[in-house]
Formats: structure tokens, sequence, C-alpha cells
């Protein structure tokens, strides 16, 4: 793959860093699901859409770094396939961008239940075994067919401790990326983290992958939960793992880029001169590839087709999906025994729970404060958990905060009085409903609503001044 | 609408923009308006890759709660970024 450098996954946070000239930086990788909005049809029918900023991505697309796609909202590694229209906004985004390849995750983040297709709210890693190699294969082939750049799969994180029945996981890559012909994301952090959390070692791993397939590097920095190192990309690169990567570079023929994660609400925190100096790290590293490519002749390879293989890998996702996001599981299956007893099925719980919650309180700040102020912690922490029991996730906030407003509004009645929360409720609900349904929403006020949304943003005591009643309409535009 | 008050409400990331029009003049805090709009619409997208912590929520409940005597408190512990 042609080299282009050292860059940063694209975040507003770090948009100066894009804008400064500065030629240690020559990639901008764009995860462009975060500049979408879900709609959804308000009744049964109909189908989801999504819609892209096209204000934000032509603004993106004018900065200098050479572009790479990276999405996260629909990984290849499940047996669950996505209809062709929703890959539609992702090719118009590769095609804006001009970028030079695309990459999604070997995970899968939804499973079926019933008649219901339901999101889990992460990333979680596939069936790994001959099976799972060719749910991948297949998946991997349809979406690189309907993308009008080279697809890149990334090595996965994976909580979970090895099965006896699994594929080890560097096999398990190498055998997906040459069935599938694709190039390979090799997410260090990801390996690392692996590595520490009782998998196979990044050496290992990276012993059995066909080094000339691996066109981009990931790193980034995590932090642990109780025995579990993360990989949150909350910090910096630790030093350890950048000592891996100086070996691993110098053996990757056909290396394009090499790219540093940080999530937003952890810029503060690193700052922006750490992240140059993360950068300037980086080039050090990129320094160390080969000088020349290397172009290797394969023969293509066939899959068999196995229905019993496939009906395991759906039954498998559907287990771990299930335990993940805390609903109880029926299966009697051995895997569903063990991953009852896996820690890392923990992890992932208070992971989906905490990004659930998180989601929510971006969507509903207001609703939310007012709920902690009157009526404490506690509290509220047992309203998220009945709610989390009661439905599935969504990774769009727009879907989670319409459930949770929903879902509230059906227990005010049973709740403690909080002044003032209907109102809080309806208006940001109305806003949320405007944006994934296009609905329009009229809103009954007796106070003056910016008195009451100050001073719940202050934190003083919630009493606005009353006036007479009046009508809002919130409505969306276009 | 003639006659009735009119706020149209641009956000960004997400592409949603979503006007608010209001029966009377209330005297209306337009940056008030602006400022809530955006904490909703402008958050509505996806996440971001990664497989660790989101502490949206535990970092509001550390600086919002008391809920008997309603005072804003920052809790001991409080995640810092």
């Amino acid at each position: 793959m042609r080299p282009l450098g050292v860059g940063l996954i694209y975040l507003e946070e770090l948009e100066s860093l894009f804008r400064e000239s500065n030629p240690a930086l020559s990639v901008l990788e764009l995860e462009p699901e975060s500049f979408w909005q879900k709609t959804l049809p308000e009744g049964p029918k109909g189908r989801v859409k999504f819609i892209p900023n096209a204000g934000a991505m032509a603004r993106i697309a004018a900065l200098p770094q050479h572009k790479l796609v990276h999405s996260v909202g629909f990984p290849v590694g499940g047996s669950v396939t996505y209809p062709d229209h929703e890959w539609e906004p992702l090719d118009a985004t590769i095609r804006m961008l001009g970028a030079s390849w695309v990459s999604e995750h070997l995970s899968f983040n939804a499973i079926e239940t019933g008649n219901a297709l339901e999101q889990v709210g992460f990333l979680l890693p596939p069936r790994q075994t001959t099976a799972g190699v060719n749910t991948a294969v297949r998946g991997i082939r349809r979406v690189a067919s309907q993308l009008s750049a080279p697809f890149a799969f990334e090595t996965g994180v994976n909580y979970l401790r090895p099965g006896a029945e699994e594929i080890p996981d560097g096999e398990f890559f190498a055998s997906i990326a040459e069935a599938a012909d694709c190039g390979i994301l090799l997410d260090l952090h990801n390996l690392w983290a692996n590595e520490r959390n009782g998998r196979q070692p990044v050496t290992g791993v990276i012993d059995t992958l066909p080094l000339d397939r691996v066109w981009e590097i990931h790193l980034a920095g995590g932090m642990t939960l109780g025995e579990y190192y993360l990989d949150a990309h909350s910090d910096t690169i630790p030093q350890p793992l950048l000592e891996i990567a100086s070996t691993v570079i110098p053996r990757l023929p056909n290396l394009g880029a090499v790219v540093f994660e940080i999530m937003p609400g952890y810029v503060s925190h690193v700052g922006l001169d750490g992240v140059r100096e993360q950068i300037a790290l980086l080039n050090i590293l990129w320094r160390l590839r080969p000088v020349q490519s290397l172009q290797v002749e394969r023969q293509p390879v066939s899959l068999a087709r196995d229905s019993s293989e496939a009906s395991d890998v759906v039954e498998w996702e559907r287990v771990l999906g299930t335990l993940a996001v805390g609903h109880r599981s029926d299966s009697l299956s051995g895997a569903a025994d063990r991953l009852a007893k896996d820690g890392g099925v923990a992890i992932w719980r208070t992971l989906i729970d905490e990004g659930r919650d998180g989601r929510i309180a971006r969507a509903m700040r207001f609703t939310m404060t007012l709920l902690l102020r009157h009526l404490g912690s506690a509290s509220v922490q047992q309203l998220l958990r009945d709610y989390h029991a009661s439905t599935f996730p969504d990774l769009f906030t727009s879907v989670e905060g319409d459930r949770f407003a929903d879902y509230l509004r059906g227990r005010l009645t049973t709740l403690p009085s909080v002044p003032f929360l209907p109102e809080v409720l309806q208006f940001e609900h109305a806003l949320i409903r405007a944006a994934l349904y296009g609905a329009r929403s009229q809103i009954e006020w007796d106070v003056d609503p910016t008195d009451l949304l100050s001073a719940i943003e202050e934190g003083g005591a919630v009493s606005p001044t009353r006036i007479p009643p009046f009508r809002m309409e919130v409505v969306p535009e276009g | 609408m003639s006659g009735f008050t009119h706020l149209a409400l641009p956000q960004d990331p997400v592409p949603i923009r979503v006007n608010i029009y209001v029966t009377r003049d209330i005297a209306f805090n337009l940056d008030k308006m602006f400022q809530v709009t955006r904490n909703v619409l402008g958050r509505l997208g996806c996440e971001g890759c990664h497989s660790g912590r989101v502490l949206d929520f535990r970092i509001m409940e550390n600086f919002v709660v008391n809920a008997k005597t309603l005072e804003v408190n920052e809790l001991p512990g409080a995640v810092r970024f």
C-alpha cells in the first residue's frame, strides 16, 4: 500500500493540529459515523437511514492530510449482515475524502433475538473457530465489493480467556486475511491488551500473520479496570508498546500509515502538546519501516458452506451478546456455560452499562441533572439498572436517549416527585425526536424555560418564574 | 408562523437542524437556548472506536448530587481529565 505516513483519528478537539501545517502529521483518519445522525421511521415499517453531516465532511476533506476511513458501525466479524443501502453513506464518505483505504472491525455489534435484530452497544469479539473464519470472510467479501476503496479489517481486542475449541488469535486473523484477500489494520494496542489479559502474546500473533498484508498500525494508551487492561484510548502510548512497535514495523513491507487513537474525553488529559509528542514518536517509528515494498502473488481461497457451523456462530454471538448487555441467557450450550463464568463478560457488562449511561447523560443532560440532584446517585443508578435490564443498547446517542426518555415517561408516576421533571424531560425528548424521527412536538410551559434550564445548569435551587402559559413547537428543518 | 418567535438552531457535528417556535415573546434568552440544544442535538451521533470506559455519567454524578440539600458538591474521588 502507498506509504502515507503518521496520522491521528480526526476529532474536533484535535482540529487545530490538522490545521497547523505540521509536516509530521500527514494522515487524517475519520470515523465517519461520528458525523452521522441515525434516523428511524415512527412506525414498524420503513427503514433505518444514516444522514452524514455534509458540511463537516467538506471541511474535513479540505484539510491537507491524506485521508483514511475507519468505520465503527458495521463490523465484519459476525453473522449479522447489514442491508446494502446502509453502506451507501460510508461509500459516499470514502469518495468525498478520496480515502486511500477503508477499515472496519473484526467484531460483531448486533445479535438475533427471536425475530428481532438488537444492538449490543459495543464491539464484541467474533467466534474464533473455522465457522467463525468463514462467517467473517463472507462478510468482508460482501462489504469490500460495495466500497470504492481497498478494505482492511482491524485486529480486535478480546477480554475473554482463550477457549480450548478456539483457533489462536494470530492464526485466526491470518486465515481470514488470506481467504478474504484483504488488508490488515494491525492494532498493536489491542494485541497488547489481549496479551496482558491472558491471550496470545503479541510476538506470537505477529509471527503468524501475513505481514505483507499489514497496511496500517494503530497505537493508543489504555487504563485498567479491576484486573483487566482496557483498550480505552485514554492516554499516551505506553513505553513497552512503543518498543514492540519498533520491532514489528521493520517487518512490514507494505505499511502505509501509523495512527494514534485517543477518545475525545481524554484529549484534555493528554493535552495538545502531549498529542504532538505522540506524533513525533510515531515519526521515529515510521522511519523504521522497510525501504522497499513487497508484492506477493496468491491463489484465491474458496469457502465451504456448512449450515450447522453457521448456526453455532449465531448461537455463540447470541449468548455472548445477551450476557454482555446483562440480560438472562437461556442457552444450555457448553459455550454459554464457559462465557457465563468468564470475567471478561463482566468487564463488557460494566463498559456497556457505562456507555449507555454516558449516552443518556449527553442526550438528556438537564433531565439527568434534575434526577441526580433530587433523587440522589443510588436511586438514579437503580433507575438506570432497571432500564438496562428492560432494553437493548444502541451506539447512537439519539436512539439510547429516545429509549430512556420513553422508559422514564412510563416511570414518572412511580418515581418520587422531582420538580419540573415532566417539562424538562418533554423538552429534551422533543429535540431527540426531531433528530431521530423528524417528528414535530408541542410543549406547554408555565415557567420561563430558559430560567428553569439556567437554574439546573448553574446548580442552584430550581424555582423558575411562573409566567402565563405558552406553547413551544419543536420542528425539524427540512 | 407569523407572529411567533422563531429560533433556528444549527448543530455540529450531527447534521440535524431544529427550529423552535414559541407563541409569544417571553424575553427568550437566545444564548441559553442555543446552549441547551447544542448540549442535546450536537451529541446525538455514534460513539467512536474504543473498548474502554465512557465516564460522562460518572462525571455528571460527581459534580451534581446532594439530594437532601440540593447543594452542588464535588465528591471525593471525582474523575479528573
